[in-house]
């Protein structure tokens, strides 16, 4: 076996909250490792091919787009832009939002994490196993670290220390998982009319039993490249059985939303003119996951606080976005928050006193099940791995 | 026997459903898209309206002037029903 690596910051996991952990430690002077199971960075605004970022600007639209997070999020939300030629913030009915694409995100991060010299990342690596100090396994390389950044997205190092750091929403309320893919050559604007009438025609063929009931948790939006399109499903995926960490679900939900992707792509393709020459699906490297398990820190965030826009001494991000509950394939419901003020995020959300060194943060932060329908968007993800990488460069033993 | 059509019951088949869920009371007349509803929970809508009210939606009538409140929605279905 070689010898361990040692470094002051390992960031596990490259999505959001990740990318911007490890280069705020990066930045900062810190050593750091950041790990990433798949081949590209991002998390699932790459390979789940989630195309807005949301959480970016201040709840207040009365004001304009106003970026509410500095730094990071900030910064990588105007690149964005720049790259796909965005020049404003799209308002959604009462809130703003930033379209991006998947292929932009990947590209952008592997820059920005390029340019750091105390960054050392490392793709298609998975962590296996772990121990407090810390010890990072990784197949049969060993790590040592100082301090450790879960940005897995399904608090994977609590879950290897153990049972008790962790925790997991009952099945039924798990927010449903979804397939997105796209499709290129749209002639027409993917206009709201356009939108409302292809929604009629799903259900139509639905009760046709043309295509499968699934389909009814489908939208598409406009890329901000001219033609591409995105098309969701939300799925059921087993309802009151779903479990996100069980590798044989997740197997049977990327078959389930390949298969629904095929055939609501023959549909389009060949029931209305408007579709008639796009191309067929580029699929994600796998479905997107809303839900998985979520770190116990020292303090638990709770929708209450959210809601009446609560502020904490120990600020480590803000949150903006409402309660977005997904709980079924049916649909969005939204809780705005009671101002349009945003709510602060503790530190005491991204650590565990009783594991010294150890932070977390994006959508496995310290959060209950309600929480985290505002905070896992990516927007508040990039602010809460920023404040991670701060805290975890400024840890001691 | 479909339901009768009028203002009240269509809406009522919309909270019953939970087609949108609002703090904010909803009445006949408020604009359901300013509470968030979007093209996914319209799907939803059209079927519940077919099975209760016995009428099929063409993708034609789908627009937002016609589902914008729940009485304009019963305007919509009453003139396709006669
Ligand atoms: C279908 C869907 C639609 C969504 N829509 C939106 C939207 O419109 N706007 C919005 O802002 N948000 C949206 N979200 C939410 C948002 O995408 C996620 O909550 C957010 O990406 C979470 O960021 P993260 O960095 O915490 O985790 P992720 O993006 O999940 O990243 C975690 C990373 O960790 C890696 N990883 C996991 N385990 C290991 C391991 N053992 N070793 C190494 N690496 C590992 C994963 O490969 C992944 O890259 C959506 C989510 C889904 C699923």
């Amino acid at each position: 076996m070689s010898t361990p690596e040692a470094f002051d910051v390992t960031v596990v996991g490259g999505g959001s909250a990740g990318v911007a952990a490890a280069l705020a430690a990066a930045r900062q002077g810190a050593r750091t490792l950041l790990i990433e199971r798949q081949q590209l960075l991002g998390g699932m605004g790459t390979n789940a091919m989630v195309h807005t970022f949301c959480g970016l600007f201040h709840p207040d639209v009365s004001r304009g787009p106003q970026w509410l997070n500095p730094g990071i999020p900030s910064e990588i939300g105007m690149a964005l832009m720049q790259r796909s030629g965005i020049h404003k913030a799209d308002l959604m009915g009462r809130v703003y939002v930033l379209r991006h694409r998947p292929a932009d995100l990947a590209q952008l991060t592997a820059e920005l994490c390029a340019e750091e010299r105390h960054l050392t990342v490392l793709t298609a690596t998975e962590v296996t196993a772990l121990a407090p100090g810390w010890t990072i396994t990784l197949g049969d390389r060993t790590i040592h670290s100082r301090a450790v950044i879960d940005t897995t997205g399904e608090a994977l190092l609590a879950r290897l220390l153990g049972d008790t750091h962790w925790d997991l929403a009952a099945s039924a309320r798990l927010y449903r998982p979804a397939y997105v893919w796209s499709f290129h050559g749209l002639k027409d604007e993917l206009d709201e009319p356009l939108r409302l009438r292809t929604a009629a025609l799903i259900v139509r063929a639905v009760k046709a039993g043309a295509l499968p009931a699934a389909a009814l948790g489908t939208t598409l939006r406009a890329s901000p490249a001219k033609g591409e399109v995105f098309v969701s499903t939300d799925l059921e995926a087993g309802g009151d059985r779903w479990d996100p960490t069980d590798s044989d679900q997740r197997l049977h939900l990327e078959s389930e939303g390949r298969a629904l992707a095929h055939a609501v792509w023959d549909f389009l393709h060949s029931s209305h003119p408007s579709f008639g020459s796009i191309t067929p699906p580029s699929l994600p490297v796998h479905a997107g996951v809303r839900e998985s398990a979520r770190w116990l820190g020292d303090y638990v965030l709770t929708a209450d606080d959210l809601i009446r826009s609560r502020r904490f001494d120990d600020e480590a991000a803000l949150a903006g976005w409402p309660l977005e509950m997904r709980e079924t394939a049916r649909g969005p419901k939204f809780r705005y928050f009671d101002q349009p003020e945003p709510a602060g995020i503790p530190s005491s959300c991204l650590r565990s006193s009783s594991l010294p060194g150890m932070f977390f943060a994006g959508r496995c932060l310290s959060c209950d099940h309600e929480a985290l329908a505002s905070v896992r968007v990516m927007g508040t993800c990039l602010a809460t791995g920023q404040a991670a990488g701060q805290m975890a460069t400024a840890f001691r033993p | 026997m479909p339901a009768d059509i009028t203002a009240d019951s269509v809406l009522s088949l919309i909270l019953e459903h939970q087609i949108i869920e609002s703090a904010e009371p909803v009445t006949a007349s408020t604009d359901l898209f300013a509470l968030g509803m979007d093209s996914m929970a319209m799907m939803q809508l059209l079927l519940h309206i077919e099975d209760r009210f016995g009428i099929a939606i063409t993708p034609g009538d789908m627009t937002r002037d016609h589902f914008a409140t729940a009485s304009a929605m019963a305007q919509l279905l009453a003139e396709k029903r006669t």
